[in-house]
């Protein structure tokens, strides 16, 4: 493939692969994420979903393979760097900062002082009047809300939600489509979610890509995918 | 009766409790305060009784030259934490403080096998900038209010609330865009500095300065004034510091059981105000 690059492309990840001793967690993925597009991330537990999110945010090195944002590499940034170059996440098991309230959750992803965005951010996921409550005293979707208003504060152009619906009842989990919906207009951001939601993950993206075994098997329109052998067999089982 | 010199003690207490606390409100467990306190007061005693230029032959020692020697001790602790923070800082939790443990010890050796630091015997007639204890109660109750201060004010800006999230979760601070390896330096240089200047005006209030004052027992009672008081806010450390140097002169009357007694708060503390006695207000 050719270094060269085209603007809409925000993100290349090229024959990316990690070895974790003997265990192929990731094998030679390929994936293009287009700037303002709304990717998902589906696949079977330990297909290597969170483990690409920990590479292209700089937690885990890859063993092979590269990464481009926006035409540069990204090979050996720190977290910290990676995330000041408009890469944000959210993590699977919640990692907020406990101890700290909600508004300081933000103003520390914000660098600053500045307690009117912050306020506006926690408005945005509903939040505003829990904003000095510490963040481990949350409901357990409000900490989820939390945490994903909390990558939005640096200020991302690329958004990594994982599992975000994680343990939301039904009616929160059409909050959270409606939000992310939201987001990427309001903020013009592109987005690459992990989540275990098929029918949400079908309303919600635009393409959708399917992780097996470290492999990337599929990727296309929702539609695509779902007619794909190879991704029925990943969840289902070969037929005889 | 509770003698002045108490209060002056109590006052030091607290502004070593701070310096614990700097790195701690960073999640990091550093034992280092006793050697740059030791650093601080060894830096006092040789400038005044080796520079005569400072005035140490005066009757009374100029504040000018106190002020000098702070300014001296300061950058050299801030300088040695600077240098020492790579290697040290790489290490977490429980290894991080045995390593912050033999560093006071080597500063402890150091001064101990060598004359020019006084090796075992010490430095004597440090001058007097105060007559009385009231003057060092002054300077020190200054000391520890600017720092006191200073810490507030750190609490509220984002270097302050960056500590707290490393403290929190150091992994998701980073991917927060929060240079952790640097906020932690900050952190362990501003400690430096503060138990270094306390560490001055140790050195002319005892009169006398040796090896003796950096100990492992100075670090663990140092930690336990930040146990026992809190580690969330700037205002437990303080009441942390204030106490646990009152305590074994308040119990004196009960004579040898003062130690037990002293002991049981520290073991107990932990166990039934696990945040301390000041726990975190929300800001």
């Amino acid at each position: 493939m050719s270094a060269a690059t085209s603007t809409n492309n925000l993100l290349e990840i090229e024959q990316l692969s990690v070895c974790f001793g003997g265990l192929q967690a990731l094998d030679r993925v390929n994936l293009i994420i287009n700037e303002g597009e709304i990717l998902g991330l589906i696949g079977p537990n330990g297909a290597g979903k969170t483990t690409l999110f920990n590479v292209i945010t700089g937690l885990t090195a890859p063993s092979h393979g590269q990464m481009r944002w926006q035409g540069n590499s990204l090979a050996g940034k720190k977290p910290e760097q990676i995330c000041r170059l408009g890469l944000a996440r959210t993590f699977q098991n919640l990692r907020l900062f406990r101890e700290l309230s909600c508004i300081n959750n933000l103003q520390v992803a914000m660098g600053s002082n500045n307690r009117r965005s912050a306020l506006e951010l926690l408005a945005l996921v509903q939040l505003q009047e829990k904003a000095e409550v510490a963040a481990a005293s949350l409901a357990y979707g409000d900490q989820r809300k939390l945490e994903f208003a909390r990558a939005l504060a640096t200020k991302p152009k690329l958004l990594l939600l994982d599992e975000p619906a994680a343990g939301m009842n039904p009616i929160e989990k059409q909050d959270l489509q409606a939000l992310v919906q939201r987001v990427r207009c309001q903020f013009k951001i592109t987005i690459l979610i992990i989540e275990h939601h098929v029918p949400l993950m079908m309303q919600l993206c635009d393409r959708l890509a399917v992780l097996n075994f470290g492999r990337c098997i599929a990727l296309g329109s929702p539609e695509q995918v779902r007619r794909d052998p190879l991704v029925i067999e990943a969840y289902l089982g070969s037929q005889r | 009766m509770i003698d002045i010199s108490l209060f002056v003690l109590m006052l030091l207490g607290a502004l070593l409790a701070l310096a614990v606390y700097l790195p701690l409100r960073a999640g990091q467990l550093s034992l280092a305060t006793p050697g740059f306190y030791t650093i601080g007061g060894t830096v006092a005693a040789l400038l005044s009784t080796q520079l005569p230029g400072l005035g140490g032959s005066d009757a009374v020692y100029p504040l000018t030259s106190l002020l000098l020697e702070m300014i001296v001790a300061i950058a050299i602790a801030g300088l040695l934490a600077f240098l020492i923070d790579k290697p040290v800082l790489k290490l977490r939790g429980i290894y991080l403080a045995i390593a912050t443990i033999a560093l006071v010890e080597i500063l402890r050796v150091i001064l101990l096998s060598s004359p020019w630091f006084g090796a075992a015997v010490g430095i004597f007639a440090i001058p007097q900038p105060f007559e009385g204890p009231e003057g060092y109660l002054i300077a020190y109750g200054l000391l520890l209010a600017i720092v006191a201060w200073a810490c507030a004010w750190l609490e509220r800006q984002p270097l302050g609330r960056a500590m707290a999230a490393i403290r929190d979760d150091e992994l998701a601070a980073r991917c927060m865009g929060v240079s952790t390896n640097q906020v932690k330096l900050i952190a362990f240089v501003l400690s430096a500095i503060v138990a270094a200047a306390a560490g001055v005006l140790a050195a002319h209030y005892f009169n006398s300065w040796n090896a003796r004052q950096a100990n492992f027992d100075a670090s663990i009672t140092t930690l336990a004034f930040v146990v026992l008081g809190g580690s969330r806010t700037w205002l437990g450390p303080v009441i942390g510091g204030l106490v646990l140097t009152a305590l074994p002169e308040l119990l004196r009357p009960i004579g040898d059981l003062r130690l037990i007694v002293f002991g049981l708060v520290i073991l107990l503390g932990p166990i039934f105000i696990p945040q301390g006695l000041i726990k975190a207000k929300q800001s």
